[in-house]
């Protein structure tokens, strides 16, 4: 196979947050975090329960271009990535309890169920449970 | 970006108010050398002052007040590498009411002075279209794929990072270029 899928990235408003929401309350693994100047960061998490080799990257949103668009997309209520969980009840509520604010609670989508949340980074994220 | 709206019958009541405090907060990086209450802006978002940034702050991690101070530094930093004004000027185009109180934030924020920060920031070469780096940093998707001596000079510098770089193919550093040049 020639092309694979092993990146994917979010745009962030501060880096050091962002970490910390990632690992902290969604729970994923820091993968890489190199200073790469500037004030600037290379930083990635990966899932746990996921493939490791597919990583997302926390990139800075420093550029008016990219503050344009993340504004946009949360005003719009369009999620800027979205997680598959086993479970969306129990992961909804878990998320509600260390204070995550969701703007969609779970809700019936077609054959899977969606719930939408903010990342406290500038984004919207939705998490979805495929049909079982 | 997963487009989900019409999947959804109708915007709940919680989607709304998520949505005021975006727009409040586009408020609060408007504007910056205007004097905004607290007041104001909890109006925009239809809630009263203490909700309004307990609210905030659990929607985007920071109170509205750190929010309006970081783009006030942002424009400053903008300012202070593309711009020729005295570093008064900065100031008051920012918002501050005073020099010491913006060199103080400054200098806790950024890490430097804002004259210190000029002065490295800006080049005695300009290359046109070439935005400063200190501003806009590059695409960073790409990064994964620098030369893997490049990321460890990197980390060298930075000192004590943990790097688990996955074992993958190394595209030379001239191909990453015109890659980079292309697509960021």
């Amino acid at each position: 196979m020639g092309l694979k899928i092993k990146l994917n990235s979010v745009m962030v408003d501060d880096q050091d947050k962002a970490l910390k929401f990632y690992t902290e309350v969604l729970g994923f693994a820091k993968g890489h975090d190199i200073d790469v100047g500037h004030g600037f960061r290379w930083i990635t998490v990966f899932s746990q329960d996921g493939h490791p080799d597919v990583e997302l990257a926390l990139e800075p949103n420093a550029n008016p271009a990219g503050k344009t668009f993340q504004a946009a997309l949360f005003q719009q209520n369009i999620p800027a990535t979205a997680f598959e969980v086993d479970d969306i009840d129990t992961e909804y509520r878990r998320l509600k309890a260390l204070g995550v604010v969701f703007t969609t609670p779970p809700t019936q989508a077609g054959p899977v169920s969606i719930a939408v949340f903010a990342d406290t980074c500038g984004n919207l994220l939705q998490i979805y449970q495929p049909p079982k | 970006m997963i487009f989900n709206g019409s999947t959804i019958a109708a915007p709940s009541r919680r989607n709304s108010a998520v949505r005021r405090l975006g727009r409040a907060r586009d408020t609060l990086c408007q504007a910056l050398d205007e004097k905004l209450t607290l007041d104001q802006v909890a109006r925009e978002a239809a809630l009263a002052p203490s909700q309004f940034i307990r609210a905030f702050k659990a929607v985007f991690g920071q109170t509205p007040h750190q929010v309006r101070i970081d783009a006030r530094l942002e424009l400053a930093k903008r300012l202070l590498i593309t711009d020729s004004i005295p570093v008064t000027d900065v100031c008051v185009a920012v918002g501050f009411a005073s020099l010491g109180t913006f060199s103080h934030v400054f200098r806790r924020r950024i890490g430097s002075s804002p004259s210190t920060f000029r002065r490295e920031a800006r080049t005695l070469v300009q290359v046109p279209g070439m935005l400063p780096l200190k501003l806009y940093p590059g695409c960073f998707t790409l990064m994964a794929y620098w030369p893997e001596s490049a990321i460890f000079e990197k980390r060298a510098a930075a000192g004590s990072v943990k790097l688990h770089l996955p074992v993958q193919q190394v595209t030379p550093a001239s191909e990453h270029q015109s890659w980079a040049s292309r697509s960021s």
